[in-house]
């Protein structure tokens, strides 16, 4: 993976990355810690907004139940209640008597809710409900019942619902005056009227008071209330509010929560105008950072580059690959390094190849005389042997004469035919390119041998490449190689044995020729010496034949290699270009 | 000696001539114009049309009753007495009964009243009571159309003027064969609020006002003369739904605390009657049961459904007495609901239309909407109206009336012709 991201991504690609990820990352942390302050900040005052409102309704119930108690008292001591009480002692008291007269007080006194009872809380007047005479009060939640603080209470109505109030109770005598004022939408808009703060009672999931008017989804708080029954004071976070949220107690029972929540608009909204902000700001640093980096990476990448193209090129053998670079930096002599070592590396090829001449030129001297000597010395010998047959033995100079002379005649054709192969490697031309069909090239080659393969007795493998395969090449020139191959081949199994050609196209813009032979193989020094021209295995060779090969392989820029063991066989390999004109692959 | 008996004579003659004037303060005068307002509003003067509900239909009767006079009426005992007709006989020939009509009847229009052949003939198709009982109704009544539409009756009253839904003006037939009326004329206010009643009393604007059973105490507070009628009108239930199950219909009916709704709401005022019929009509309301049996109530009312409940929101007692209901039947386990309109319960209070007794069930039948079984007496029919719990009588509640002090001999709205104005007396 690490590899292919070193191949596939550039030095400078790398560079740009480096500057936009330090510059993303910077401005990322910057963003977190505002977002983050910023929540800190919110957290805290919306905190404190919160208590303060749990604060305020402390006191509010406080002096509301002041109130209520105060109000229950003028109601113990009116007239009408004491009637009741005095009625109410009688042997058979006239209930019709005072049925409205809870009505009465609680107007006067000013309270919602009013039941004046019997010590065991049995109705005899009740204001809200005044059909309920008779019935026990429910809501006072007291035995014994005495006179009382004020307390919560959840005073069930004729309709069906439940009202919230703050209640008292008196005794007047043998009567308990049991009266409480709702708690209502105003007093808790009185709680919240700060902007994004609001105080919700909670009873039940239909018994919910909230003082920015009725709740469109009851049912989100009800987990929250449902704990804080439970298991007492909770905070927590619900859509875009924050929450406290505590137990209203009466008598020593849970019977509601108070909830007081603070929006969370403002510092959502702040955090993600950060964030928003972050983004842009980074993105703008992204771009600034890419510029920045570009023209900066430009300035050190572009010699780099320069650098990695003068290499490839030398390592395409383009050993004259100069590296342009002015800067008088590591990277400046970096490139003038490069540039003396591809001069070195020149003047060092010319030398060798000068030397390859040299030494070229003295094998082909040597050779050229080995090969001479061999026909002149017999030539030489059958000129001698004329003369002494001449003087010793002229009654048989005829006979020698004519051997002589056709011995002559041999060597000299021997003589012509070894300069004719001379000249033919010397005076090989220069390829002349074109489009060629690699297949096509096979084909003729194997059809030219077929019958030298066939009297062989040697069996042919023939692997075309499925699709076609054009290079650019000298047709002739490579059938003439291919050809010297086969031949190499067909000599190498004198007992039979099996041929096979085939093309591949195992690396991209490349095209490979391979013939193999189930031959004799090759040892080590034949394997090192096989392309020299002029050495051969065969008793009847010129030794030129893998030389010429070798020679069109090298000048269609192409590589010949051979495997091969004693015993094994021989494989030749011909890896040919796909192009010739511009030097790319395709 | 003679001193002593002059003194005897003239102590005697003192206390004559005192008689004599507190006889002629006593004695009913001629003349004044009578102001009633009642709850019921009447639309139609036309005896034939039926009214659209009971107690509009009971207030008409007892008004027309007094402008058009039947062949037959209910006398104060609940019998049949001949009143326009005199005698009736059969004919079985002709399948028909025979009413001789009684002369020198004067209609309102000056006229005599005269029948073809001074007979009005009846078709002979059921027992002659219950023709009798038909003939005695208001829709029965004779009724002469002038050419204008006027309609003129016989009564003690003639239709002066007549607003529909809001005033009647009657005015005294000066011909009437019984004898005129005292009063001269009589005009009826229809006011539904009862406050407003009660507030045209307390400032002279009327003489006479219905009001309700539990203002007397306040009335008679403040120094009103509160008249009572008796218990005459039915406070029922009355199960609209047919598919309420008879066990929910008795549960509620068990569940009910009739005891204290008496002596609270009704300030001990009427009677606590199981029974369609007053005691006083019909001697044996006392055998239909009353008493509450919350066990009971509780064992029938196991998975009865809730009950829509409608009653008149309009009136205080009703409300009040719906109300205690609904407690009472949420205590046995009974879910009553509020809802106009279709209902599966209705509280009703149901005026009693006639003194006899076949013809008042006859009427309550026909409010109910109930088909009467033909059984052989009162007692029976009644038992086998009631005995599946689709009519719950709960009380019976006398009609009251407040009245001026110079108003006298004030029974009911129905014998307007017996009152007078004692015009020596301070209002």
């Amino acid at each position: 993976m690490a590899g292919h991201w070193d191949q596939a991504v550039t030095f400078r690609t790398k560079l740009l990355l480096i500057c936009s990820l330090t510059v993303t990352g910077a401005i990322a942390l910057d963003t977190g810690a505002a977002s983050l302050a910023t929540r800190t900040a919110f957290e805290k005052v919306d905190g404190q907004r919160r208590l303060a409102l749990l604060n305020q309704f402390e006191r509010e119930m406080k002096v509301r139940g002041a109130e209520v108690l105060a109000a229950v008292q003028r109601a113990a001591a009116s007239d009408a209640v004491l009637r009741i009480a005095a009625e109410a002692n009688r042997v058979d008291p006239d209930f019709a008597s005072f049925y409205n007269s809870a009505q009465a007080v609680a107007q006067n006194t000013g309270l919602d809710f009013l039941d004046v009872t019997r010590r065991d809380l049995t109705i005899l007047s009740s204001a809200h409900w005044p059909v309920r005479f008779g019935y026990r009060n429910d809501w006072a939640n007291c035995t014994p019942c005495n006179s009382s603080a004020a307390f919560l209470a959840r005073i069930p109505m004729p309709d069906g619902t439940t009202a919230v109030a703050l209640a008292a109770i008196r005794a007047a005598g043998d009567v308990l005056v049991i009266g409480a004022r709702r708690l209502d939408l105003a007093f808790l808009k009185s709680l919240g009227e700060a902007p994004g703060v609001r105080a919700v009672l909670w009873f039940s999931p239909q018994e919910v008071f909230d003082s920015n008017g009725p709740l469109r989804n009851p049912a989100m708080l009800e987990p929250m209330a449902a704990r804080t029954m439970h298991d007492g004071r909770q905070s927590a976070r619900i859509g875009d509010e924050a929450f406290i949220a505590v137990p209203l107690q009466q008598r020593g029972r849970t019977v509601g929560v108070l909830l007081a929540g603070s929006s969370l608009r403002e510092q959502l909204s702040l955090e993600r105008a950060i964030l928003w902000i972050g983004v842009g700001v980074g993105a703008s640093g992204i771009l600034l950072g890419v510029l920045l980096g570009w023209w900066t990476t430009e300035k050190i990448t572009r010699p780099v580059e320069q650098l990695a193209l003068g290499a490839r090129a030398v390592a395409a053998g383009d050993w004259a690959a100069r590296v342009d670079v002015a800067s008088h930096d590591e990277i400046g002599e970096l490139a003038q390094a490069f540039n003396r070592m591809t001069g070195q590396l020149l003047e060092q090829r010319e030398r060798a190849l000068q030397a390859e001449r040299v030494a070229a030129w003295r094998e082909l001297a040597r050779r050229l005389a080995h090969e001479l000597k061999n026909p002149l010395f017999p030539l030489q010998i059958t000129v001698e042997n004329l003369q002494r047959a001449r003087t010793a033995r002229p009654e048989q100079f005829e006979e020698i004469f004519h051997e002589s002379t056709a011995t002559l005649l041999d060597e000299l054709k021997n003589l012509r035919a070894i300069i004719g192969r001379f000249s033919e490697f010397a005076a090989m031309p220069l390829p002349h390119f074109e489009r060629t069909d690699v297949n096509e090239i096979v084909r003729s080659v194997m059809k030219l041998y077929a019958p030298q393969i066939t009297s062989a007795n040697i069996d042919t493998v023939l692997e075309l490449y499925s699709g076609e395969l054009t290079i650019e090449a000298d047709p002739e020139q490579l059938r003439r190689a291919l050809g010297n191959l086969v031949l190499n081949a067909i000599d190498a199994m004198k007992h039979g044995g099996t041929l096979a050609v085939r093309i591949r196209n195992h690396l991209e813009g490349w095209a490979r020729i391979e013939v193999s032979d189930t031959g004799e193989g090759l040892t080590q020094e034949e394997h090192q010496r096989l392309f020299t021209p002029y050495y051969t295995t065969k008793q009847r060779g010129t030794g030129l034949g893998l030389a010429i090969v070798q020679s069109v392989i090298s000048d269609h820029h192409g590589k010949i290699t051979v495997e091969s063991e004693p015993g094994k066989g021989a494989t030749f390999f011909l890896d040919l270009p796909a192009t010739q004109s511009s030097g790319e692959r395709v | 000696m003679r001193r002593t008996r002059f003194r005897w004579i003239a102590a005697v003659s003192a206390v004559l001539l005192l008689n004599a004037a507190v006889d002629a303060a006593r004695r009913p005068r001629y003349g004044g114009e009578l102001r009633i307002e009642t709850r019921a509003a009447v639309y139609s003067a036309d005896p034939a049309e039926p009214a659209a509900d009971p107690a509009e239909q009971a207030l008409k009767t007892a008004l027309l009753c007094q402008v058009f006079e039947t062949l037959v009426r209910v006398d104060g005992r609940g019998q049949l007495e001949p009143w326009l007709a005199t005698q009736w006989t059969h004919e079985p020939v002709r399948k028909r009964w025979i009413f001789s009509a009684r002369t020198g009847v004067l209609l309102h229009n000056g006229s005599v009243w005269e029948p073809p052949d001074g007979i009005v003939p009846a078709p002979d198709n059921k027992p002659i009571t219950g023709i009798l009982r038909d003939l005695s109704r208001l829709v029965s009544a004779i009724v002469i159309r002038g050419p204008d539409g006027a309609l003129a009756g016989t009564g003690p009253f003639r239709i002066a003027r007549w607003d529909s839904g809001k005033m009647a003006r009657l005015e005294a037939h000066e011909e009437y064969w019984q004898g005129r009326p005292y009063l001269d004329a009589v005009e009826v206010r229809m006011v539904p609020a009862l406050r407003e009643r009660l507030l045209d009393l307390d400032v002279a604007k009327t003489d006479v006002a219905e009001v309700q059973v539990t203002d007397l105490r306040h009335l008679r507070q403040q120094g009103f003369v509160v008249e009572l009628s008796q218990p005459t009108d039915v406070l029922a239930l009355l199960f609209e739904n047919s598919r309420i199950p008879i066990a929910t219909r008795e549960a509620l009916s068990l569940a009910i605390d009739r005891a204290s709704i008496y002596r609270v709401l009704l300030d001990r005022q009427g009677d606590i009657s199981g029974a369609l019929l007053p005691q006083w009509l019909s001697g044996y309301a006392f055998l239909f049961r009353t008493e509450r049996d919350l066990p009971r109530a509780k064992t029938l009312s196991q998975g009865a459904p809730r009950l829509v409940f409608d009653y008149d929101r309009e009136d205080p007692l009703i409300r009040s007495i719906a109300e205690r209901i609904a407690v009472n039947a949420s205590e046995a386990g009974l879910t009553l609901r509020n809802g106009g309109g279709a209902c599966d319960v209705r509280l009703r209070r149901l005026p009693l239309m006639s003194r006899n007794a076949e013809q008042a069930l006859e009427d309550y039948a026909g409010m109910l909407g109930i088909s009467l079984p033909m059984l052989s007496s009162p007692y029976e029919a009644e038992r086998a109206l009631l005995k599946d719990f689709r009519v719950i009588p709960l009380f019976h509640l006398p009609v009251a009336y407040a009245l001026r002090a110079n108003v006298r001999n004030w029974t009911t709205i129905s014998h307007l012709d017996d009152v007078w104005l004692d015009t020596g007396t301070k209002p």
